[in-house]
Parts: structure tokens; C-alpha cells; sequence
């Protein structure tokens, strides 16, 4: 079970939050045209490395904060987590 | 040729599979040539498929088995079947929601249903049905809404009762008292599992049989393109000359990324942003006992699906894991929640061990249908975005995506999944009732 | 046969010989004693084979006599696959063997020996293809030789339970490494669990000499004196992301088995190793056993294995089993030392036994026992699960761990070799430096918590690694026997019935990595799951390779380390369900319920049909508790209402009430409700039952990330409030006995609400809506006074007829009216302008949620979208099943869907809502629909107004 560090809660079990996803930031719906929109809606760098992405805390703080999560690895950083993952280079 | 014949058959082919070839060599201790060849790479072909996963050997199976195209390879960064191919549960079925999900699938079980034969090497293919469970009025209703569509389709597929879902699965508990009682089943007797590491080998083993290359352990770092208005000529406008591997660049004036996984990483490479997310999905095997079950049985709402294999092991999935991950190791909650949920549907269970778990890639996209086809860069086709669901459609996506590389246009069948609908908006309705399928 | 190969007392034994136990097996009534395993009483009761081989079903003995013995899977009672060399034995169990037929002595499937040269790994691939048709009935025999043991689909459930631990140094292992890592890091102020696989601490030493076993008594007392949580018949079967470490026990005393999640700090690995077998013609015939066995079966349960031993030894435990089997009286009638360059050649012997031995040099020796004892298997499982590749030691012939983890640390056989001090010294140095480590990740879990109390001193320094490393002993490399010219099979997988020549052949055939050659074989895929099998794997496909074990590499070893039962994974299933206050009201007057998510609501009380009837005609009463609702205050709430919903809410007045419709931003329909402006700065919205905390963490989102300067402040309500809606042409009346509010239609219009008091209670909410169509209001009562007034209509409303009515009821009437229900009349690709709600989108607004794509929609492409419409069958008494497809006239063209349908009591004819491509949907055009289950086709009519009842609304108006 990964640990997310909540910055309200500290770190907390991945079942106590959801994630919701790539942050983007969205167009204005007066003038973004529908390929930039349609961007906003569906497209993702879907990277495997860091990310910066949105988790909310649904059995904790109630709060959404973006947090940088290497994918490939689930290592977390900025808000900095404790050391290397707790410690650990796993 | 002869039946102790062990060598190339006059044809220059090797020999077939066969109960006598068995009895053959089990005679004389002979042995069995090479399943594909072991080729250098060339410095150049006329179509690569990056992936060797059912996806991409099927491709190359029916560029050459049904347009002459041989001069193809098909690269894999380990071993092929390596991807989702071997960490699927093995489910095949067409019982889709959507009139072109139905026909596209139903084309698939149509290739898989012949497949023992058309590729000389059983596949193990069990028909032996497939139970989606109801466990709610809403669900009820979608069940019939699928089986409605189908029907229309004639594709068997029809709503049953409980009475009749305990006839066939013995070992449900259909008492109307259970948390998730189940108050009916869509019922899909042509759905079934296969080996499927089999399909796998006989599809590299039939297009080696015609010319095609297979690399293993040959992992494409970059895509080459020229023209296109990103940076290194890559993106929108711009077309495709070749890859880099780890072996050195190839020129191919057509490039397939068939990856599941890495769709997204391998389709950047291009300059080719897409609508997916990659999350692992997990499945786990328990010891063998005495079969038991003898249909596929799928809870959409309790995310689970179980079969038992003719070794006796119960195969369980799940739904994707809650985030987007390229880590592919096992987790426990999954663990967790599948044994509650099966112990929910058939007590009787407790006492089977979970023995081994594992976890694939899925490339989930934002109306469960895959994409498929042409991109903004020229010669860069993509067959991605399979979901949960790739296995299933292997066969089909690699005979379309064979047609539409060798006429360059895009077959009726996958007409309704272009990269093209996440800009007009015009998404596939399998979005509409996106209750989990297996 | 009572015990008769029970050998004499033996110094060190763990049976107690006045405590014995009666059990069966096969049928036979049989005595053991207390402390034996299954598997060490049947063999002090002389029985030899105790299983078949999967596929050749070769009559198989004990190897390992342990946990992982491939041979002594057996049935007790309902339970299948019970590990003989682990499970201890108890009063009364009935054991029988697995995979016979039709039995043990004489299984006719053992024929398949016979043709076994046929059936090479992966022959299935190769045959059973013409006739295609024949296929199901191959698979139907090929299923019957699925091994294991029997599932009782009947038998009753067996007690299991989870826990959750937070230890700061787990270890794996309770050998002399691991106890004294626990016993270290417990003295150095650590809070220690110690897991044990078998049931008694001590390891190796347990059937070691006479200091060996004193050293494992002395550590284990030193163990609870530090205050470790010792958990014996215990294993870690997994280490998952962060720490978060599995634990099975098998040894509480409620449960079967109990699944501990353990999130530690430091783990301590100390799995000792596993005894290899070795790769030789003949090796699976009952009385070739490793050394491990022998001496288990000897010194721990006074068992003896055979008459008249030959043992070949590459180590220093081959030796002792020769030491052992002389005390014991067991003759020995050759040492091979593998050491020395001698090698096995073949195991001979009858079809039950080995009876002689062929060495290299030609020499044969009878003997009904073969002990061997070729090496070791590191289980680096756990350390693979955390993200080692552990790398292979020639010198040495195993693998051993490759990076150093921060978290993880190894000490005992798995981080090298050593007497019995260097392994007690490792395992203290292993325990201090995790204690250490705990302790710093300690001091940083709390420092990083904002709200946490503030953390004393500073964060301790992270401690190096600085303990001695264990030395790496010589061993032989023996993997198979390098003689492979003989008749019988060479097993390198016992479970699968895999030799080394199914091994090479399938190399040859171009399955020639690792896992390719896994996948083909299923070498390494049976029980064990490699742990006997994938480094012998791995040698054979290096020989046939030309290759190094180095090249070659291993494979992964996935979790769990060792199996699960699904009880233990499950635990205790809790399923907990919502009820509003008025539940139990419900259940004692007649409810019918249904599972509505996770409420269990009123379907009906037994009539819904008169329930519609009752409420048209007189009053009725619905519990609507499970409604969503959101007390929203701040100067900012008009702007997030006109945010989240379509239509514009600036100029909604106080007291005002209002229906929104609520999108995503591809404009698909997400939420519906009313909402209402209860004072300055202050609204209540209600939503979907269903939708009640999707809207909720929806709204937070937009005000968190997106509008962080507006000032709104939410609170979930749902369950604070009882709601109450009281419908029918009898519901002023029977509200103005209950309240002061001025219920007059001039002063309490529809689409508005008043706040007072009702059956006397302060504080309640009531709002003139109408989902049902009739003159009703709402009401929000505290949840506390629910039942009370809730009884006090249904006592107050007795003259003027009023029932109740359920959710079955209300779904006929909202149908009646032609309201839709979100996620049954509309899907996930359902545009908002589709639904027949075109005004309610204010295109005019700054900005929604949604907007963008609606403009569009309703700009360019409404024509080709599909409209929800109301439709009525032509025959007025059909109802057309919900789903029932539409399709062009004679045609299987689908153009559209039936996605709400009933019979309406109240025009006495079917009514129907759904889905049409916008051609069909003109009022008046016909449809053809095709009925379930039949597939007759019919017509149906699309009807003008949604509304098939009162389309004016002066009924709800009144």
C-alpha cells in the first residue's frame, strides 16, 4: 500500500485518498477553440516519470493538494517526503 | 511429406503440429525445429511493429498473410508476450454494448473460434460461457441493454434468471439475502479462455513461417521522423523514417505502435500526444483443485472476474488499479478485496490459496474503445488505448490494422475508434454504460 | 501397523509420546502423536507413497518433508491442499491422498508413465486440433488430470480475522540471525515483531546438536524477556510498497488464519535458506529425500525414513545427517562426498521405492534411501518484492541480495555463511542498525505531519551500515547430474512433472529465455512456485545454452511468499448499509425493500400500484432521507451555483427554490436537484441519491483548485436532516394541522420554501417541489425528530386516507410526469441540451461548467444527437421491458432505447421515456420497438410532452 503524504495528515495510505489526476489547467470556454479544449478533456503526457498531479483526501483532510509522483518509481517529492521514501531507495 | 520426416517439409516449411508428428518423435527422440528464427537485424524494412504482443504478431501475420507484405519486423524490449499478452485472465467474449464494439469483437471470436486450425497449434480455446452478474435493478437493466444490442446482432447473448445461473455455476450463492444478491446474469454462451501465451506463439510462428522477423530484447529508444512542425521533425505534418533501438537505427517508411503500457511513451517519440492513462491492472492464480467451475464468471459492480483452468487454478482480475502507475508489482488491498468478493459470490471457496499474483499495463482511454489507425504523422499508425480489454480483440485489431497499413485506408470495422474523435468530441458509446467488462 | 517406523526416543524430540492422536488416512485408522506433522506420522507409520505426479502420476514420497514439499499435498476433511510437512497433526482429522485414481496403490493414470516420451512439455500444443469439434471433449479429460484436491463447496466457513500492526522492526524469520535481530533492535528500544514460518522458533538449530538447540532455547527466552511479539506458525508473505508487510498467523487461537498488515519501519529478512534438490535420473522415487528431511523426520519426530541409507553430501549438513542416522540406528551404507568430484548417476527401484543407487565411478549400492544433500536456494522473494535482483555467487552456487535497501535489511543464511556466533553477531548488529533506522523514520513520520505535536530534538542521523559482513562458504555447484544419458526421467519440477530433457527440448524449440521456457513447461509454476525448482530451472537452461547462471538470469518471484487462504485474505466480511431514522417505522408496517447503493430504502409496502392511486387521489408520504444535501454558506454561493449548474441562479430570492442541472465539462449530465436559498448567504442543495458525495467532493474540488479565492464554506447535511416529502391533492390540508407557516398558495407559491416549525419541532426546512407531479412539500426535519414527524403525519393524515408510498411508487409518478432520472434515462455520452431541458442552458453566462462543449453542441451538432422523449406504446398494455431496443421499421438498425417503462395507474395505460436518434424524435413519429424477451416487434408513438400526466403542471401548482 503506498503512502501519499498528505501535507495536511501526513503520510497516509493510498486507500485514503483518491487520486484524481495529471493537473492542467483549464482554458477559458469563451475562447479556447475545441482542439485546445478537447486537449484540456482527454489528452495527457501520461509520462512515466515525475508528474505533478491532484489527490484528494477523502478519508482524511477533505482537501486537494498536487503533490509530484514519479510514476515509474511512486516516489513522491515536493512536498518533500521524509528522506528517500521513508528511508528507503525501494 | 512423410511421417517420420523431421527436417523442412518440401515446401520449405517446417513441419506440422500434429498427434503424429508427436507419436514421431517420441519414436525416434527427434526434435522439433526452431518455433520462430533467430535473424540479424536489417538496417531497413518496409513496416516495423513496435511490440510483440498479440497485437503487433497478429498485425504481422496478416500483412503477410493477406497482402503479401513480408518485409516486416516486429520488435519487442524483452521477450515476446512479454506485455499484457501473457498477463491477461484469457478471456474472450463479444457481448459488447455498442452495435460497432459487437461487430468489431464478434469478428475477433469469429478468428479466435478458427484460430487452432488457421495457425497450426491448439490454442486451447474453451467455449464455455460467459455469466455477467446482476446485482441491482440498474445493473439488471444494462444486462438486458447489452443483450438487447446483441441480440440484434445475433449474437447469442441473452438476460437469465438466478435459478437459472445456479444450473450453470453450482457454486454461486444466489440466496436474495446476500449483500450483492445476485438477481440475474447476461448470459454469453460462445465466450470462453484460451491459452494465451499459445496465440501468441503460433501468430510469431506463422508470420516467421512467411518471412516475417521477430527481435526480442530490441527496445526502440526514439521514432525518426522528418517535416514535422515539432522539434526534430517530429509531430503533426511530419513523417516517419524509421526507429532507434538499442541495436542501431532501422529505416522503415512504417512504423505500428502496437504497445500496450508504454502507448503513450512510444507514441511521444512521434510527437503524438494521446487520450490515455497507464494504470496496472491486477490478477491472481490459486493452487489447483478438482475443477469446479465451469463457466467465465464477471461482477461488474463487485469489479471481479473468475475462471478456472483445465489445470484446476481459479484466474481472478480485477478493475484497474485507483491511479496511474508503470509499476507492476502485485499489490495486497487488491488481494483483499478480490477474496471478499469472491467469498461473496461463492462461499464455498474459503479454503482455496491464493498461490500467485501479478499485475499488467492498461492504457485506459476515456471511452473504453481503443484507438486505432492513422495519425498527424505520416506513417505512424497506432493500434493502443486496449483497456482491459486487448486480448479479446487481438485477432481482429491485427487483421484491420493489417488492411489499413497495406490499402493505407481505414477499414469498416474500426472506423468508429480514429485518434481523430478526441478532437471532434464524437466518442464511442461503450462510454455510455461504463460498468466494468471482462 | 501401529507406528512402526517410530524410532526409540530421540535427544531433541518435539513429540509428546503420552499424548497420542488418532487420525485416518486413506481410510485406515492410524495413531500419531501430538507434536507430529501430518507428514512425520505417516511416515513413523511406515506409509511411503503419499501422492501421484501430475501428469506421468508416478507414485511420489516425501523430499522435503516441509512446507514446501512438492509430494505431500494432501485432503484433510473439506480443506484440498494441506502441506503434510507443515500442518501438525490433530485428533480425529481424516487425511487422504490427492491426484489418485481410482487409488493411491493403484492409479490407472499412471499408464501416462508409459507414454510419457510422447508427451513432451507443451505436447498439448501440438495435438488434440483435428476434429476442432473433438476439442471439448480432449479438454473435458485433460481437466480431469487438473491436480490438487476437492473443494467442499458446502462446508461451513472457517473463522477469519485481520489486523492491523505498526511495528518499527519486523523480522522474517526466527532462526539464530533473526532472533537475535529482534532481541537487539528490542533491547535498543525498538518495538519488534519476530514472524516464524514453522511452529517453534529456532531454525536450523532445531534439529541441530545438542548446542544448537540450546542456543535456540536461549535466544528464544531472550526474545520474550526484550519484549518481541513472537509469532510462531507465522509467514511474511509479502512486502508491498512503503513497508507495508503481509503477515499470515496461523496460529491464533480463533481464527484459521488472521492476515496482519504490518506498515514497519525497518524490515529484517532473515528467511534462512532452502535445501536445493538435485537433478538426477530417478529423483522423484519415494525414499530419495534431502537432508533436511531426514533430519527433521529423525531428530524433531523420532521417524525413521528408511532401513539402509546412502548419502551423498556436498556439505556440512550431509555430514551431520550421517552423524544423525548412525544415533538413530539407521545403517548407512555409503558416503558419497560430492565434494570429492563423486556424482549420482541414477536412483534405481520397483514402482514404489528406490532400491539401489549408481554413482559416476559405476558403483552400485542398495540401499532404500537416498539422502542428498546438493546445496541451497536463497528465498530472496521478499527482497525481490522490494526491488532487488539478487545477483549469483559462483564460488558459493547461490544467489545472494545485489543492492543495499534502506529499509530492508538481510542478515542469517540469505546474507552468507558463518558459525553459529558470526550468524548470532550479524543478526544483533542487523537488529541495532534497524532499531536505529526505525527510529530516525520515526522522528520523520511525525516531524512531517503539519498538525502533529512538535517532535523532541533533532531528527536522529540516519545510521550506516557498519556491521561485519557474513563470509560466503565454498560449495560445490550441483545443479543436475552431469550424466543425462540414462532412460529415466531426470526431475527438475516435481509438481509439474518438468525434467531436464523437457527442459532442453523446449530450449531447442526456441523457448529459450527464462520466461519464455516458464511459460512453455510451466516449470516453476506449480505450488513451490519455484522455490525448489527455478535455480535448477535456470542451470539447465544455461547448460543446454552454453551460457553462465549469471547470463542466463532468474526470474522474479511474485508475491505472496507463500499462499493465502482466500478466508485469511478476506478476513471478516463487513458490509455496512445505510437507513434513514424512519427505518425501523418501515420495517414493522410492511416494507418491501430495495438496495438503493448503499441505502436500504421502502421499494413498497406491498401495494405500489394503490400507493400511486392514494397519492393522486388523497396524500402520501415518502421517506427521501437518502436524498444528498449540502448546507452551502458564504457571499460566494450565487457564483458557484452558476458555476456548477447550466442555468443562472444570481437573482434567485431568498426563500426561492430552484432546479439545476449539472455537467461535466464535456457537457455530459452529471447531477440533478433542487436547490434553495434558505437566508443571506445561506442555500441547501439537494442532490441524486447516488450522486450525494460525487457533488460533494465535485463542488470542493472547483472551490479548492480552481476558485480558491471564493468564499463558500460546505457541509454534507444528508444524514443531519430527515427528509419527508408529503405529495397529494390532501397535503395542505394535512400540513396546516402541523404547522403555523401560511401554507395559502398566494403566500407559499410552488418553487418556493418557508423555514418554521412542524409537529412542533424547531428548525425544519419545507419547500413546495414536485417530482411527483401533485401539490407536495418537502421537508427537512432534524434527523433526530424523523420518526416523530414522520408518525405524526401518518396519525394526523388517518382521516384524509394518507399511505405511504416507496421508491417504486415515486418512480411511477416521476415517470408519469416525464421526469428523468439521472444515469437511467441518461448515460455517460447524455448531452444536457438532449434531455429536453434546452432553457435551462444559459449559453449568456460568463462561464459553467460545460459550457464550452455546449455551445457547441447546441450551435452545430444538436440534429445529430440523440433526444430523450416520452413514447407510449400503441397497444396501450404493453410495457415494454427498460432496454428494449427501437429500431428502423423491419430492420436491425438500432436508433434507439426504452430507458424508463410502467404500467401508470393513473391513466391506466404504459408509459414510457427513452432514448431516439434526433430523426425520430418529431412528436408523433412512430417507432418500432422489439420486446423482451421475445422479440416480437411493436409500435409506439413519441408523445409531445415529456409529462404523460398533467403536462401544464396545475396540479403541482395548485
Amino acid at each position: 500500500m503506498l503512502l501519499v503524504p498528505c501535507p495536511y495528515c501526513g503520510p497516509r495510505n493510498a486507500s485514503d485518498l483518491r487520486h484524481v489526476g495529471e493537473s492542467h489547467v483549464r482554458p477559458d470556454p469563451n475562447t479556447a477553440t475545441p482542439e485546445e479544449w478537447r486537449t484540456y478533456l482527454y489528452l495527457r503526457d501520461n509520462a512515466a516519470d515525475w508528474t505533478t498531479e491532484t489527490w484528494y483526501g477523502t478519508r482524511c483532510c477533505r482537501k486537494y493538494f498536487k503533490v509530484e509522483r514519479n510514476t515509474a518509481t511512486n516516489e513522491f517529492r515536493n512536498p518533500p517526503m521524509p528522506g528517500n521514501k521513508l528511508g528507503g531507495k525501494a | 511429406m512423410g511421417l517420420f520426416n523431421l527436417g523442412r517439409g518440401s515446401d520449405g516449411r517446417p513441419p506440422k503440429y500434429s498427434a503424429a508428428g508427436l507419436f514421431a518423435k517420441g519414436l525416434t527422440g527427434g526434435e522439433w525445429p526452431r518455433v520462430w528464427r533467430d535473424v540479424p537485424l536489417k538496417k531497413s524494412y518496409d513496416v516495423i511493429i513496435i511490440g510483440g504482443g498479440v497485437h503487433g504478431l497478429a498485425t504481422a501475420y496478416y500483412l503477410a498473410t493477406n497482402h503479401g507484405i513480408t518485409n516486416v519486423a516486429v520488435l519487442d524490449k524483452a521477450y515476446l508476450g512479454s506485455g499484457g499478452s501473457g498477463r491477461n485472465t484469457a478471456i474472450v467474449r463479444s457481448n459488447y454494448l455498442t452495435p460497432e464494439g459487437v461487430a468489431f469483437y464478434d469478428r475477433s471470436l469469429e478468428l479466435y473460434n478458427g484460430m487452432t486450425e488457421d495457425l497450426n497449434i491448439n490454442v486451447m480455446f474453451s467455449e464455455r460461457g460467459h455469466l455477467t452478474l446482476a446485482h441491482s435493478d440498474s445493473a439488471l437493466r444494462t444486462m438486458h441493454w447489452r443483450a438487447e444490442v446483441n441480440k440484434l446482432q445475433n449474437i447469442d447473448s441473452s438476460v437469465i434468471d438466478p435459478q437459472q445461473v445456479k444450473e450453470i455455476v453450482p457454486s454461486l450463492d444466489i440466496s436474495p439475502d446476500a449483500h450483492h444478491p445476485i438477481m440475474g446474469a447476461l448470459y454469453h454462451p460462445p465466450g470462453g479462455i484460451i491459452r494465451h501465451d499459445a496465440v501468441v506463439w503460433g501468430y510469431a510462428r506463422g508470420a516467421d513461417h512467411r518471412g516475417v522477423e521477430m527481435h526480442q530484447k530490441t527496445e526502440v529508444l526514439d521514432i525518426l521522423c522528418e517535416g514535422g512542425e515539432g522539434p526534430d521533425g517530429k509531430g503533426a505534418g511530419g513523417k516517419v523514417t524509421g526507429v532507434r533501438t538499442n541495436r542501431g537505427d532501422i529505416s522503415a517508411p512504417v512504423v505500428v505502435n502496437c504497445t500496450a503500457g508504454w502507448a503513450s511513451l512510444i507514441s511521444d517519440m512521434a510527437g503524438v500526444r494521446l487520450p490515455i492513462t497507464t494504470q496496472p491492472l491486477q490478477a491472481a492464480v490459486t493452487e489447483p483443485t478438482k475443477v469446479f467451475l465451469p463457466a467465465v464468471v464477471v461482477s461488474g459492480s463487485l469489479h471481479v472476474y473468475v475462471s478456472q483452468t483445465d489445470r484446476g487454478e481459479l484466474v481472478f482480475g480485477a478493475a484497474v488499479d485507483p491511479f496511474t502507475n508503470y509499476n507492476v508489482r502485485g499489490s495486497l488491498d487488491f488481494t483483499e478485496g478480490l477474496a471478499g468478493h469472491i467469498l461473496e459470490l461463492m462461499p464455498g471457496v474459503s479454503r482455496m490459496r491464493l498461490l500467485r499474483q501479478w499485475a499488467g499495463l492498461c492504457d485506459m482511454t476515456p471511452d473504453y474503445s481503443p484507438v486505432m489507425g492513422f495519425t498527424p504523422v505520416e506513417g505512424f499508425l497506432v493500434d493502443v488505448g486496449w483497456g482491459t480489454y486487448g486480448f479479446k480483440a487481438g485477432p481482429v485489431s491485427g487483421e484491420q490494422m493489417a488492411e489499413c497499413i497495406a490499402t493505407n485506408q481505414t477499414p469498416k470495422l474500426i472506423e468508429a475508434f480514429p485518434l481523430s474523435r478526441f478532437a471532434t468530441g464524437e466518442l464511442v458509446g461503450e462510454k455510455g454504460a461504463a460498468a466494468v467488462g471482462h | 501397523m501401529a507406528q512402526s517406523n517410530r524410532l526409540p526416543q530421540q535427544p531433541h524430540e518435539v513429540i509428546d509420546r503420552g499424548s497420542p492422536l488418532n487420525f485416518t488416512w486413506n481410510g485406515k485408522n492410524l495413531t500419531g502423536f501430538t507434536g507430529d506433522t501430518i507428514a512425520s506420522a505417516l511416515v513413523a507409520n511406515g506409509v511411503e507413497v503419499v501422492s501421484r505426479s501430475m501428469k506421468y502420476h508416478r507414485p511420489r514420497g516425501y523430499i522435503t518433508a516441509d512446507f514446501w514439499d512438492p509430494n505431500g499435498f494432501v485432503q484433510v476433511g473439506p480443506e484440498p491442499n494441506v502441506r503434510s510437512g507443515h500442518r501438525e497433526l490433530s485428533s480425529g482429522i481424516a487425511v487422504d491422498p490427492q491426484n489418485v485414481w481410482p487409488s493411491l496403490d493403484y492409479d490407472v493414470k499412471a499408464a501416462n508413465g508409459l507414454v510419457g516420451r510422447f508427451l513432451s512439455a507443451g505436447f498439448y500444443y501440438k495435438t488434440f486440433m483435428k476434429p476442432a469439434s473433438l476439442w471439448p471433449a480432449f479438454e473435458k479429460v485433460l481437466s480431469t488430470f487438473a491436480p490438487g484436491g476437492t473443494v467442499d463447496l458446502e462446508a461451513p466457513k472457517d473463522e477469519f480475522d485481520k489486523r492491523y500492526a505498526h511495528p518499527d522492526v519486523l523480522v522474517a524469520g526466527g532462526g539464530p540471525a533473526g532472533m537475535a535481530a529482534a532481541i537487539a533492535a528490542a533491547e535498543s528500544g525498538a518495538s519488534v515483531m519476530l514472524v516464524e514460518h514453522e511452529h517453534r522458533l529456532g531454525g536450523h538449530l532445531c534439529w541441530g546438536s545438542d548446542a544448537d538447540v540450546a542456543l535456540a532455547g536461549e535466544l528464544a527466552a531472550a526474545a520474550e524477556a526484550a519484549g518481541v511479539e513472537v509469532l510462531v506458525n507465522s509467514t511474511v508473505t509479502g512486502r508491498y510498497e512503503d513497508n507495508w508487510i503481509a503477515v499470515t498467523q496461523r496460529s491464533h487461537p480463533l481464527a484459521t488464519e488472521r492476515l496482519i498488515k504490518a506498515r514497519a519501519k525497518v524490515l529484517v529478512v532473515a528467511a534462512g535458506l532452502i535445501e536445493r534438490p538435485y537433478v538426477f535420473a530417478g529423483n522423484d522415487k519415494p525414499g530419495v529425500m534431502l537432508s533436511g528431511a531426514v533430519r527433521r523426520l529423525v531428530n524433531l519426530y523420532a521417524a525413521k525414513p528408511g532401513e539402509r541409507a546412502v548419502v551423498f553430501s556436498a556439505n556440512a549438513d550431509g555430514d551431520a545427517t550421517v552423524a544423525d542416522l548412525e544415533r538413530a540406528g539407521i545403517e548407512v551404507a555409503s558416503v558419497v562426498d560430492a565434494r570429492s568430484g563423486a556424482n549420482l548417476i541414477e536412483a534405481h527401484g520397483g514402482s514404489k521405492r528406490v532400491s539401489s543407487i549408481e554413482f559416476a565411478d559405476g558403483s552400485k549400492v542398495d540401499a532404500d534411501l537416498l539422502v542428498v544433500a546438493a546445496g541451497w536456494t536463497a528465498p530472496t522473494s521478499l527482497l525481490n518484492m522490494a526491488g532487488d535482483r539478487p545477483v549469483y555467487d559462483e564460488s558459493s552456487a547461490r544467489f545472494f541480495p545485489q543492492h543495499a535497501i534502506d529499509n530492508v535489511l538481510t542478515t542469517g543464511g540469505l546474507a552468507g555463511d558463518g558459525t553459529r556466533d558470526e550468524l548470532v553477531e550479524h543478526g544483533r548488529a542487523t537488529g541495532r542498525l534497524a532499531a536505529e533506522r526505525a527510529a530516525a523514520v520515526r522522528h520523520r513520520l511525525q516531524a512531517f505531519t503539519v498538525q502533529a505535536a512538535p517532535v523532541d530534538g533533532d531528527e536522529p542521523a540516519w545510521a550506516d551500515d557498519a556491521r561485519t559482513p557474513l563470509g560466503r562458504d565454498p560449495h560445490p555447484a550441483l545443479f543436475q547430474s552431469t550424466s543425462t544419458g540414462t532412460k529415466s526421467k531426470a526431475f527438475v519440477d516435481f509438481s509439474e512433472d518438468i525434467s531436464n530433457k523437457d527442459l532442453v527440448a523446449a530450449a531447442k524449440e526456441g523457448y529459450d529465455s527464462v520466461e519464455l521456457l516458464k511459460r512453455y513447461t510451466t516449470a516453476t509454476m506449480g505450488p513451490a512456485q519455484g522455490k525448489l525448482e527455478t535455480v535448477n530451472t535456470v542451470a539447465v537452461l544455461a547448460d543446454a545454452r552454453g551460457e553462465t547462471i549469471e547470463e542466463v538470469g532468474t526470474t522474479v518471484w511474485r508475491p505472496p511468499y507463500a499462499p493465502i487462504s482466500l478466508g485469511g485474505l478476506a478476513g471478516r466480511i463487513f458490509n455496512p448499509h445505510r437507513v434513514s431514522a424512519i427505518h425501523e417505522w418501515h420495517t414493522s408496517n410492511g416494507m418491501v425493500p430495495i438496495q438503493a447503493g448503499a441505502w436500504e430504502r421502502p421499494d413498497h409496502y406491498g401495494d405500489p400500484a394503490a400507493e400511486v392511486r392514494n397519492t393522486r387521489e388523497n396524500v402520501g408520504i415518502i421517506d427521501v432521507s437518502p436524498l444528498g444535501k449540502l448546507d452551502l454558506r458564504g457571499p460566494d454561493v450565487p457564483k458557484l451555483l452558476n458555476l456548477l449548474y447550466t442555468n443562472k441562479w444570481s437573482k434567485l430570492p431568498i426563500e426561492g427554490v430552484r432546479y439545476g442541472i449539472m455537467c461535466a465539462d464535456d457537457g455530459v449530465v452529471m447531477d440533478d436537484g433542487v436547490t434553495g436559498h434558505l437566508g443571506e448567504n445561506h442555500y441547501l442543495m439537494t442532490t441524486t441519491s447516488s450522486g450525494a458525495a460525487r457533488v460533494w467532493e465535485w463542488i470542493e474540488n472547483w472551490l479548492q483548485t480552481e476558485r480558491p479565492d471564493w468564499q463558500v464554506h460546505v457541509t454534507p447535511v444528508t444524514t443531519a436532516y430527515t427528509s419527508i416529502n408529503v405529495a397529494g391533492p390532501k397535503s395542505r390540508e394535512l400540513m396546516a394541522q402541523l404547522t403555523d407557516i401560511d401554507l395559502d398558495p398566494e403566500a407559499f407559491p410552488y418553487m418556493t420554501l418557508r423555514q418554521g416549525t412542524i409537529a412542533g419541532i424547531d428548525d425544519c426546512i419545507m419547500w413546495r417541489i414536485g417530482f411527483t407531479g401533485e401539490l407536495s412539500y418537502e421537508l427537512h426535519v432534524p434527523a433526530g425528530h424523523g420518526l416523530h414527524v414522520w408518525e405524526t403525519l401518518m396519525e394526523t393524515g388517518a382521516d384524509l386516507g394518507i399511505k405511504p408510498f416507496g421508491l417504486e411508487a415515486q418512480r411511477i409518478m416521476r415517470l408519469e410526469k416525464g421526469h428523468f432520472i439521472v444515469g437511467q434515462d441518461t448515460d455517460g455520452l447524455t448531452l444536457a441540451p438532449t434531455t429536453g431541458l434546452e432553457p435551462l442552458i444559459k449559453l449568456d453566462k460568463d462561464d459553467f461548467v460545460g459550457k464550452a462543449e455546449l455551445a457547441w453542441a447546441m450551435n452545430d451538432r444538436l440534429d445529430e444527437l440523440p433526444r430523450l422523449v416520452a413514447i407510449q406504446t400503441t397497444d396501450p398494455t404493453i410495457v415494454p421491458m427498460e432496454a428494449t431496443q427501437i429500431v428502423r421499421a423491419g430492420t436491425t438498425e438500432i436508433l434507439g432505447r426504452i430507458t424508463s417503462s410502467r404500467m401508470s395507474p393513473t391513466l391506466n395505460r404504459s408509459v414510457c421515456l427513452g432514448q431516439v436518434a434526433s430523426a425520430m424524435a418529431a412528436p408523433g413519429t412512430e417507432l418500432e420497438l422489439v420486446l423482451i424477451p421475445d422479440g416480437r416487434r411493436v409500435t409506439a408513438t413519441v408523445m409531445e410532452h415529456h409529462a404523460h400526466f398533467d403536462p401544464e403542471g396545475e396540479r403541482l401548482r395548485a
